[in-house]
C-alpha cells in the first residue's frame, strides 16, 4: 500500500463519485458508480448496500472488488483493491450511513424508498495512485483558512464558552453563539431550531446569514439533515449535498415511473443551495434541547475536525441554551403589571408610511395573518394575539411573563412550558415581518407591546 | 443494439469507465475519454488513455469481457454496456477532435453541477488514447432506484 487510507479522507466525503468494479463469478467484469464510499479505519471501508444490484451479486460471488475514488482537494485519483468481509445491519457504521442517506432521501420526498439495507465492509488490500488522473501539487483550498491550528480551536471554544457564560438572555446566548461560528470560524450561514410546542417538531429560533431569516419556520423530525439529527440525536455532516440530492433525484424519477407515490417535498430553512450541511443535536442528560446547523454553498467546506469542533461546542450549547430556559422561567416580577392609561398612544413613532396594519387571527388553525401574509402559528399567535386583544380593550402594552404563564385560555403546559424561548420566537418573528409591531423586553419577567402603527384586528 | 436515442445518450460527453477482469476473476478499471457508436450501434469505440493503466487492455486482449459504463452527472442517469474486446489501434487525429469534444462537454456538465472546479482536468491525461473496439453484446440501465439493472436493449 502506497498511501495509508487515513490520508485520503478527503476521498470518502462523496462529492464526487467512486467507480466500483467487480466481476462475477462467470468472468463477466461490472463497472458502477456510487455515490458514496465511507471510511472505516486504516485498513476497511464500507459501502452502502441499497439496492440488490449487479455489483452486490457479484460480491456474494466473489469478494474481490476495485473502487476508484477522486481526492476533492487536489484531483488525484486513487484505485483500491478490496475484499468483502461482511454486512452490517446495526451499529455505528451502519448509523453513520443510515443517517446520511436518510437526511437526503427526506430532502427528495423519498423515506423508506431510498434505504440503506447494510453496510458493506470491505478490507482495503491495496491503494495505488491513478494514473491517468495524477493530482496537483497543491491542494485545493476549500477551507479559507487553511488547516485550523489547535490552539486557535481551542481559544475560539474558550472564547464561545465565555460568551454563553456571561449572555444574560436566550436571545443573547443564541446569537452570540451564531455571531461567535462567523467571526472564529468563517460560518457564514448557521440556524439554531428548539423543540417546542408540538411534540416531534422543531422550531428555527435563531438564523445568522439568510436574506430571509426564517425564524419561526418548523422542521419535523426525520425531515432533512436537520430532522434526521433530532431524530437520531446524532450529528450528521454531508459535504457532497449536490451530488446526493441528484442521486436521490434520479431514484425518485425512477420510482415515479413505477407508479409510485411520492411523499412532499421537503421545504426546510435554509440555503436555496446548500452544498455542505453539518448539524448536530443539542441534547442534555438525553434529553434533545434543539439542533445547531450550519451550512455552505461551497462542497466539501466542512471537515472531520470541523465536526468535531462543533459538536464539543453542541454539548456545552445544549447545557446553556437548557440552563438559560430554566432560569428566565424562573424569573418573575414581584409587582403587579403596571397600568397604563387606556387607549395609550403608540409607543413607538411609526417606522414606515405604513398607517394601520390588519391582523387577522383564525382560532381554528391558530394562525394569525398580518395584512394576507402568514406572520405566526401555534402558542406564539395565541399569545400575541391576547396581548394586541388586551391593547385594544384596556390600552394596556406592558405584560409580565407570570400573567401569561398564569392564563389558562393560552393552553400552556403545566411542565416545561418553554413561555421564554416562544416569547423569544414571536419577538424574533415580529423582528422579520412586522417591524412596526414589536415586543420589547422590559426587565427581569416583562416586556411591552411597542405600535408604531395603527392596528385593525379581526377574529375569524 | 444501440439505437439512435441511446447512441445520442452515449456520444453526448459522459463521464465513462471500462471494467475489465483478470484471469484470477480480479477486477480492473480506468476512465475512459469517450466513446462512439459505429456500425449500426452493433460496436463501440472506446478512447482508452494511454497513460492509464496496463492492465485494462491485458486484460482485453487475455479474455476480452468488457463493461462500459456511462453517466450523466447532472440527473445520473446512467447505462451499461456490456461488449467483447474486437481490436485495439492507436486513436489518430481526427479522433482526438472528436474525443476531446465529448470531454469539454461532460467539463460543461460538470459545471452545471458546480463541480468544474474539483475535476479540473489540468492535470488529468486524457489524450492520447487508443481505440478500443469493443462489439456490444447487451445494455442495460444503470439509473439508481429499484429498475436499476434492467435490460435496455
Amino acid at each position: 500500500m502506497s498511501l495509508g487510507l487515513e490520508q485520503l479522507t478527503s476521498c470518502f466525503q462523496g462529492i464526487l463519485p467512486a467507480m466500483f468494479f467487480t466481476c462475477a463469478n462467470d468472468g463477466t467484469p461490472n463497472a458502477a458508480f456510487l455515490s458514496h464510499v465511507d471510511y472505516v479505519d486504516a485498513t476497511h471501508v464500507a459501502l452502502s448496500f441499497q439496492f440488490f444490484n449487479k455489483s452486490r451479486r457479484n460480491i456474494t460471488e466473489n469478494p474481490y472488488a476495485l473502487i476508484r475514488v477522486i481526492d476533492p482537494d487536489n484531483n488525484q485519483g486513487w484505485a483500491l483493491r478490496l475484499k468483502f468481509e461482511r454486512s452490517e445491519t446495526s451499529g455505528p457504521i451502519f448509523d453513520r450511513m443510515f443517517l446520511r442517506i436518510e437526511a437526503i432521501a427526506s430532502y427528495a420526498g423519498l423515506k423508506g424508498v431510498f434505504k440503506l439495507k447494510a453496510a458493506d465492509i470491505y478490507l482495503v488490500e491495496s491503494v495505488e495512485p491513478v494514473p491517468e488522473e495524477p493530482g496537483r501539487q497543491e491542494r485545493w483550498s476549500s477551507r479559507s483558512h487553511g488547516q485550523p491550528d489547535p490552539v486557535f480551536t481551542m481559544r475560539a471554544l474558550q472564547e464561545l464558552s465565555s460568551r454563553m457564560t456571561t449572555a444574560t438572555s436566550l436571545e443573547a446566548l443564541l446569537e452570540s453563539i451564531l455571531s461567535g461560528l462567523k467571526e472564529y470560524f468563517g460560518f457564514s450561514h448557521s440556524m439554531i431550531l428548539l423543540t417546542g410546542e408540538k411534540p416531534n417538531a422543531l422550531v428555527t429560533i435563531a438564523t445568522r446569514g439568510y436574506p430571509h431569516g426564517g425564524v419561526g419556520a418548523e422542521v419535523q423530525f426525520g425531515e432533512g439533515i436537520i430532522g434526521v439529527v433530532a431524530e437520531a440525536q446524532h450529528p450528521i455532516r454531508i459535504s457532497g449535498l449536490v451530488r446526493g440530492m441528484l442521486y436521490a433525484n434520479a431514484a425518485r424519477r425512477r420510482a415515479l415511473e413505477r407508479g409510485w407515490r411520492p411523499q412532499e417535498e421537503v421545504r426546510l430553512p435554509g440555503l436555496e443551495n446548500p452544498a455542505s450541511q453539518l448539524g448536530v443535536p443539542l441534547v442534555v442528560r438525553g434529553e434533545l434541547v434543539g439542533v445547531l446547523c450550519i451550512e455552505s454553498e461551497t462542497p466539501y467546506r466542512f471537515h472531520e475536525e470541523d465536526k468535531n469542533t462543533i459538536e464539543l461546542l453542541g454539548a456545552s450549547l445544549a447545557i446553556a441554551v437548557q440552563n438559560m430556559q430554566l432560569k428566565e422561567a424562573g424569573e418573575e416580577p414581584a409587582p403587579a403589571p403596571i397600568r397604563v392609561p387606556a387607549k395609550v398612544a403608540p409607543i413607538a413613532a411609526p417606522t414606515t408610511k405604513r398607517a394601520s396594519r390588519q391582523l387577522v387571527y383564525y382560532p381554528s388553525d391558530e394562525v394569525i395573518m398580518l395584512d394576507g401574509d402568514y406572520l405566526i402559528r401555534s402558542l406564539p399567535a395565541r399569545i400575541l394575539w391576547k396581548l394586541l386583544r388586551v391593547y385594544e380593550r384596556d390600552g394596556r402594552a406592558e405584560f409580565t411573563n407570570r400573567e401569561l404563564r398564569l392564563d389558562k385560555s393560552l393552553g400552556l403546559p403545566e411542565f416545561k412550558d418553554n413561555l421564554e424561548t416562544r416569547l423569544l420566537l414571536l419577538r424574533r418573528r415580529l423582528d422579520e415581518k412586522a417591524e412596526n409591531i414589536r415586543l420589547v423586553p422590559k426587565g427581569r419577567g416583562r416586556f411591552a407591546l411597542e405600535l408604531g402603527c395603527e392596528i385593525e384586528l379581526v377574529e375569524k | 443494439m444501440l439505437d439512435k436515442s441511446l447512441t445520442e445518450f452515449l456520444e453526448q460527453g459522459l463521464a465513462i469507465h471500462i471494467g475489465t477482469r483478470n484471469a484470477a476473476l480480479r477486477p480492473n478499471g480506468c476512465r475512459v475519454t469517450a466513446v462512439r457508436v459505429e456500425d449500426q450501434g452493433r460496436h463501440l469505440i472506446a478512447f482508452i488513455p494511454t497513460a492509464a493503466s496496463p492492465a485494462v487492455l491485458d486484460d482485453l486482449r487475455t479474455n476480452g469481457q468488457a463493461a462500459i459504463s456511462l453517466a450523466r452527472p447532472t440527473d445520473d442517469r446512467a447505462v451499461q454496456v456490456k461488449g467483447e474486446f474486437v481490436s485495439v489501434r492507436d486513436a489518430d487525429e481526427s479522433d482526438g477532435a472528436f474525443a476531446l469534444g465529448q470531454w469539454q462537454s461532460l467539463l460543461a456538465e460538470l459545471d452545471a453541477i458546480g463541480l468544474a472546479q474539483l475535476t479540473s482536468t489540468s492535470t488529468w491525461l486524457m489524450w492520447p488514447c487508443v481505440a478500443v473496439r469493443i462489439r456490444v453484446t447487451a445494455v442495460f440501465s444503470q439509473t439508481p432506484g429499484p429498475e436499476a439493472g434492467a435490460v435496455l436493449s
